[in-house]
């Protein structure tokens, strides 16, 4: 298929959080359009509202006003469980901190999604060790995460994140915890995924050498985006 | 939703990473499975012993005594000594209540027996051949007493009672003589040890059994202590009863009279047992309780250091109710494991106890499934509250946890 089509589309998104009797307005109403095959960076200082809208594009949180549709479809009001669902299906998380479960093994956290999902357990330890193998962890896959550094565990991270072939990859300062060498490869890891399998990545980041390799970047000042 | 087995498998390696706090939380419900299981046991396995002592005996026995009742004591002050039972009641018996197959009317004698100048501390009983027969009792070596011993003084031994003659040296007692009341009584036999409790009298085992009639020479009245009876096949146990009672109202007016059947006594133990076991299930239930209460706490604490788990799981997809599943297994499996261990504490100590007591040991499937079946309703009750709080988390605080 070589429609190009708005995987995400925001509208007027405001999002107000109510501390006791005091209202805090985040976001102000942010646009945002991002194409399939896009590597988007969200760029600005801490505090703008860019973890904010992640968890908002991620459908971890719903906005307070403004439209979201995803792939063509209206997601502004959705129940509990639908939300559940289409992280579960579509989206893949990267998180600064990694956030893999320290009990579990590389392969059993890299499995996760999928076993939400209901896959057969055999099935999902053959995805699983691709996915692993894809980021160049092919030999820790019985590690847990305590035993792997913070590059490892972070591609253990993206492994994850690419095992339930979601529709795009959200990633939260992925580097933002690391030092500048593993940062580098960490970013080549999406860069690589991004060009060789036009996965669509959105990633927020306050690095200007990471916003630097992305395709497109937009700046994120006091709730509201512009296109840099 | 996520399959059962994955919830299962995660409860299971979420356990095994808090080994101690589990541990701690499973005291409670061991202690609280471990005691209703033992006392359930041991209830089961002393009614068990007592019915089949019955059933040894068998089910067609009566016994009948003198009523210590306010009215019978009364009146045996006022009417003196002739308010009890006497040999004479006893033998006409049988010719006036149809349905009696055979009475076996016994007597009591206070007394130290001797053995050279030993004292010997066993009760006489001044007993009939027909004691034999109502109470199964078998001789091990020389016989018993016979109804052709008429006044002699010979004496049969209970199996305690050799046992005693035997730690002072006489490893056969037949043939030797015991002293009582200044008599020397030819020991003619030694009874077999016969089961205890039932209807059969407790003199058997430690005592020394003589003709009926000899122990009339040391007493000034022929009254007996209790007459044993045994209904014939087909007789009305009811009717009998009625008769006995009947029988002894004419002979002895104002003497309360006691018939007690052996169906009568395995009734009242039952009863008995029932309320032992419920007084017992009390006791266990509070501990229960407190058990439950220790891993709602656990759970929660739980809940609380697994905020961020909770929140990564529900980031990758996971729905309220995986979460909460998640947390009531968890929950359940604890409780469970407490519940097999605290059954095979109880049950140890329930064998233990039939050992040193001589019960029959029996375990009750009924009452497994029951700890089983407890301890999972346990889990599930008190596990509930901490698994939807856990599922209600917002995954975005959750996340944010550290």
């Amino acid at each position: 298929m070589i429609l190009v089509m708005n995987i995400i589309e925001l509208k007027g998104i405001t999002k107000t959080y109510h501390i006791g009797d005091m209202a805090v307005d985040v976001l102000k109403g942010v646009d945002l359009s991002v194409e399939t095959g896009e590597l988007l960076a969200i760029m600005g200082e801490s505090g703008g509202g860019k973890s904010t809208l992640m968890n908002i594009i991620g459908f971890l949180d719903s906005p307070s006003g403004g439209a979201y549709h995803f792939e063509d479809q209206d997601a502004s009001h959705l129940t509990d469980n639908q939300l559940a669902h289409i992280r579960n299906q579509k989206i893949g998380f990267v998180f600064q901190q990694f956030n893999l479960l320290p009990r579990l093994s590389a392969l059993d956290n890299v499995s996760l999604p999928l076993v939400y999902r209901g896959v057969e357990r055999s099935q999902r330890t053959e995805i699983a060790s691709e996915m692993l193998k894809r980021v160049g962890m092919a030999d820790r896959m019985t590690h847990r995460p305590p035993e792997l550094s913070g590059g490892q565990q972070q591609r253990v991270a993206i492994a994850r994140a690419l095992s339930g072939k979601p529709t795009i990859i959200l990633a939260d300062e992925p580097t933002g915890a690391l030092d500048s060498q593993v940062s580098q490869e960490i970013m080549e890891i999406f860069l690589k995924l991004n060009q060789d399998q036009k996965i669509t990545t959105v990633m927020v980041t306050h690095d200007p050498k990471v916003g630097q390799q992305c395709r497109r970047t937009v700046r994120m000042s006091d709730g509201r985006l512009a296109e840099v | 939703m996520m399959p059962f087995a994955e919830i299962v498998r995660e409860a299971l390696s979420s356990q095994a990473a808090a080994k101690q706090r589990t541990i701690l939380a499973l005291i409670g419900i061991v202690i609280g499975i471990g005691s209703v299981i033992a006392l359930v046991t041991v209830g089961q396995m002393v009614q068990l012993t007592s019915l089949q002592q019955f059933q040894q005996m068998g089910t067609n026995i009566i016994t009948v005594q003198r009523g210590w009742g306010d009215k019978g004591g009364g009146n045996a002050k006022q009417q003196g000594p002739s308010q009890h039972m006497t040999w004479g009641d006893a033998e006409d018996l049988k010719a006036n209540v149809s349905g009696l197959e055979m009475v076996a009317p016994y007597t009591s004698t206070w007394g130290q027996p001797l053995y050279t100048d030993r004292p010997l501390d066993m009760p006489v009983m001044g007993v009939t051949r027909s004691f034999a027969d109502i109470n199964k009792l078998e001789v091990l070596k020389g016989r018993f007493i016979s109804d052709l011993d008429g006044y002699s003084f010979f004496g049969v031994l209970g199996a305690g009672a050799a046992q005693k003659l035997a730690k002072l040296g006489v490893a056969d007692p037949v043939g030797k003589t015991v002293f009582f009341k200044k008599r020397g009584f030819k020991i003619v036999g030694v009874l077999k040890r016969t089961a205890e409790g039932g209807m059969r009298p407790y003199e058997i085992n430690p005592g020394m059994m003589i003709p009926v009639r000899t122990s009339y020479l040391f007493k000034r009245e022929r009254n007996v202590n209790e007459i044993m009876a045994r209904l014939a096949p087909n007789a009305d146990r009811h009717l009998v009863i009625k008769a006995v009672k009947r029988y002894f109202k004419q002979r002895h007016p104002g003497m309360l009279t006691q018939v007690r059947s052996a169906e009568q006594l395995i009734a009242e133990m039952a009863k008995q047992s029932q309320l032992f076991t419920l007084l017992l299930g009390a006791i266990g239930s509070i501990s229960l309780l407190v058990g439950g209460i220790g891993v709602m706490n656990v759970m929660l604490v739980a809940v609380t250091e697994r905020r961020k788990e909770i929140g990564i799981r529900r980031a990758l997809g996971a729905e309220q109710i995986d979460i909460q599943a998640q947390f009531l297994v968890e929950s359940v499996i604890l409780c469970l494991a407490g519940g097999l261990i605290g059954i095979a504490l109880g049950v140890g100590a329930a064998y233990v106890l039939s050992k040193v007591n001589g019960w029959i040991f029996f375990v009750s499937g009924w009452g497994l499934a029951l700890g089983v079946g407890v301890s999972s309703a346990i889990g599930v009750f008190f596990g509930y509250f901490p698994a939807r709080q856990a599922s209600r988390l917002n995954p975005i605080l959750a996340l944010r946890d550290e």
